[in-house]
C-alpha cells in the first residue's frame, strides 16, 4: 500500500480519500432505477401534451444525479463544472433559438416548396420522398 | 508543494507525473478539466442531432408518434436499465480503486463491460427487427406499418442517433478495456487513479446520451 508515508492532505485536499463512502453510488443508481420505472409508466400511459414536459423532467432529473453523484460534479472546481455548464448553455441556444423558427412560421414567410410551415396535404399514402416536387 | 517532489509520490508510477506540472496535484486537475472540455464538445456533437430530432418532431407531430409505437419498448427499457446499472458499477469501480480493492475494482469494470456488450447486443436484435420491416432511413424506407410523410425521417433520426450512441458504446467498452488491463498491472491506487475516473467520466456521458434519447425516440 505504502500510501501511509504521504501526507494526505497534499494529494487530495478535499480530504475524503480515507472515509470514502459508496452510499451515495448505491442510492444514487436505485433512484435512476426508479426514475426509469416512473418514465416507463407515465411515456406508455400517453399522457397527451404534458408528456413530453413529464419525460423530460425526469430525464433531467436522472442526468442531474449521474452528473452531480457519479461523475463526481458536486466535488468538482469551480471550472470543471463552468465547463459543463457552458456546453449545456449552448445547446439551450440552440434549441431554443431552433424551436422559436419553426413555431413561428407560416405561410406567408415561407416561400413555395419550402419544406416547414406549409401545411403541406400529401395525397394520401405517399411518403414525402415519393411527392411530386413543387417548383 | 515543492516541484522536485513531484516524482516521488508512493504508489504512483514515476512516469505519470509529468515533469511540467508543479504537482501531482496540479496535473489531476488538469486532466480532469481536459476530460471535462472533450465531453462538453461531445455534449453539443449530440446537441446538433437533438435539435435536427426537436425540428423534425415539431414539423411531423404524428409521423413521430406512430413511428415511435413501433419501436421495441421493451428492449429500449431493458437497454436503458442495463447502461443505469453500467453506471452504477463504473461508479463503484472509482470507489474501488479509492480505497485500494483493486480486485473489486476489476470485477466492477468487467462487468460494465459485460453490460457494454448487452446493451450492443440488444441494440443488434432491434437493428435487425427494422432491417427485416424495412423500417430504414430517409428513401429506403418501405415500411407497410407507417404509410405517413415524416415517418422515413424518424427512423433517419433514430439511426443516427442511436448509431452514433452505439460507436460512443464502442469507445467507451474499449477505454475501460484499457483501464481493466491497467488496473489489473496495479498501475492505479488510492494514491492515482486518474485512467479509471476519466474513462468512468466518459461511459457516464454515454449514459446522459442514453436517458435523453430513451424517452425521445421510445415514449412518445
Amino acid at each position: 500500500m505504502g500510501e501511509s508515508a504521504l501526507p494526505a492532505k497534499d494529494l487530495h485536499p478535499e480530504g475524503h480519500e480515507e472515509h470514502h463512502s459508496a452510499v451515495a453510488y448505491v442510492v444514487v443508481w436505485i433512484a435512476l432505477l426508479g426514475f426509469t420505472a416512473l418514465t416507463y409508466i407515465t411515456g406508455t400511459a400517453h399522457l397527451g401534451k404534458w408528456a413530453l414536459t413529464i419525460a423530460l423532467a425526469i430525464a433531467v432529473a436522472k442526468s442531474t444525479l449521474v452528473a452531480l453523484i457519479f461523475m463526481h460534479l458536486k466535488d468538482s472546481s469551480g471550472m470543471t463544472r463552468l465547463v459543463f455548464v457552458c456546453a449545456l448553455v449552448f445547446m439551450a441556444l440552440l434549441l431554443f433559438f431552433s424551436v422559436a423558427d419553426v413555431a413561428t412560421r407560416f405561410r406567408l414567410a415561407t416561400p413555395a416548396g419550402a419544406p416547414f410551415g406549409t401545411e403541406r396535404a400529401p395525397p394520401e399514402g405517399l411518403l414525402e420522398h415519393e411527392l411530386p416536387a413543387e417548383e | 508543494m515543492s516541484p522536485e517532489s513531484a516524482s516521488t509520490y508512493p504508489g504512483v508510477p514515476e512516469e505519470v507525473v509529468g515533469h511540467h506540472f508543479s504537482s501531482l496535484e496540479r496535473q489531476t486537475e488538469a486532466m480532469r478539466l481536459g476530460m471535462w472540455l472533450f465531453l462538453a464538445t461531445e455534449v453539443l456533437l449530440f446537441a446538433g442531432l437533438f435539435c435536427g430530432y426537436t425540428v423534425y418532431r415539431f414539423e411531423f407531430p404524428l409521423a413521430f408518434e406512430q413511428s415511435s409505437r413501433h419501436l421495441n419498448i421493451t428492449l429500449g427499457t431493458l437497454n436503458t436499465v442495463v447502461l443505469i446499472t453500467s453506471s452504477f458499477t463504473v461508479a463503484m469501480a472509482i470507489h474501488y480503486t479509492r480505497t485500494n480493492q483493486r480486485k473489486m475494482a476489476a470485477v466492477c469494470l468487467v462487468i460494465t463491460i459485460l453490460f457494454a456488450l448487452l446493451f450492443l447486443g440488444f441494440k443488434a436484435i432491434e437493428y435487425a427487427e427494422h432491417f427485416r420491416e424495412h423500417a430504414l432511413p430517409g428513401k429506403y424506407y418501405a415500411s407497410a406499418e407507417v404509410r405517413i410523410p415524416g415517418a422515413a425521417m424518424f427512423y433517419t433520426l433514430y439511426f443516427l442517433m442511436t448509431g452514433l450512441h452505439g460507436l460512443h458504446v464502442i469507445a467507451g467498452m474499449s477505454v475501460l478495456g484499457f483501464v481493466l488491463w491497467r488496473t489489473l498491472q496495479g498501475r492505479y491506487s488510492s494514491n492515482y487513479y486518474m485512467g479509471v475516473e476519466l474513462g468512468g467520466l466518459y461511459w457516464h456521458l454515454v449514459d446522459l446520451v442514453w436517458i435523453f434519447l430513451y424517452p425521445l425516440l421510445y415514449l412518445i
